[in-house]
């Protein structure tokens, strides 16, 4: 009977396991900005994205970097990394395929 | 219940971007549930658990595959248009999105009595199907950029079952214990 405690304990941590775990999106890019106070406005960054001609779907902060959800002007579905201080593109995604990076970027 | 929560969101105007994870990995968790039992009950024997939970696998495994395809439904709701998504089917992170769908479709379609008599063997030949729509679902995951380790929630406890399952078959059983 013992065995069968541990038995129903484990599956319910495993179940408990399968529900709770978090997905990671691509949160790994660094852009080594400075503190956030000397960042500069997403509105700036609204901006870089018109100019781009992309619709954006979304802005946000991902680590240190600003994150751009948008579409470009063919339709496709793209995810970009902005340095927050000088608003420079440092790469791009798109359904998680790599289509641009900065030169000398490498975080 | 969770598929209720997601569609309330859409509904309310949440972004379909944001809804992906959710439903996604709802049916990878589905399809996870659904693949332990047999092999589970090949190594513990029938305990009352395991004849509750092999009793419920269908709904499992077609729930997994509902919440597939509301994962497509928010997909196309995103894109909006169809050219963008034809655009995209030659990206590897999206055909093997597809092609896990088409391959859990078939399973999920067949999964009534008359079906299972009809087919007779071959019924079972294509439940395997499980198994290639839920290693494509992993790589569309991981190159969708998904952390590795979050797939592993995924697939240890698939193997560990896989490899109790050998066990049993190379003749070592952990029948129930009697007291």
């Amino acid at each position: 009977m013992i065995r069968r405690h541990a038995f129903v304990r484990l599956l319910t941590a495993a179940a408990l396991a399968l529900v709770v775990a978090p997905a990671y999106a691509d949160g790994d890019i660094q852009c080594g900005s400075g503190p956030q106070q000397d960042w500069q406005p997403m509105k700036a960054l609204q901006k870089k994205a018109w100019l781009e001609r992309w619709e954006v779907v979304e802005m946000k902060i991902e680590g240190d970097c600003y994150e751009v959800y948008a579409r470009t002007e063919s339709g496709q579905s793209i995810e970009a990394f902005f340095h927050p201080d000088t608003l420079e593109k440092l790469v791009v995604f798109r359904r998680g395929q790599e289509i641009y990076r900065a030169e000398g970027f490498e975080g | 219940m969770p598929a209720l929560l997601v569609m309330d969101e859409l509904v309310a105007g949440a972004l379909p971007m944001k809804l992906y994870a959710a439903s996604g990995e709802w049916s990878m968790r589905l399809m996870t549930l659904a693949l332990l039992p047999g092999p589970l009950a090949e190594f513990f024997g029938r305990t009352p658990l395991l004849r509750l939970w092999l009793k419920i696998r269908r709904n499992l495994g077609v729930t997994a595959f509902l919440y597939a395809a509301l994962h497509l439904l928010i997909y196309v709701l995103d894109m909006g248009q169809l050219h963008a998504i034809f655009d995209e089917l030659t990206l590897p992170a999206i055909w093997t999105g597809w092609l896990a769908l088409f391959a859990l479709l078939i399973p999920a379609a067949i999964s009534f009595d008359a079906a299972m008599r009809a087919l007779q063997w071959r019924w079972q030949l294509l439940q395997y199907l499980v198994y290639p729509a839920c290693l494509l679902a992993l790589i569309h995951c991981l190159l969708l950029g998904w952390n590795a380790a979050s797939t592993l929630v995924y697939i240890i406890p698939i193997s560990a079952a896989w490899a109790l399952r050998a066990l049993a078959r190379s003749g070592i059983h952990l029948r129930r214990v009697r007291s």
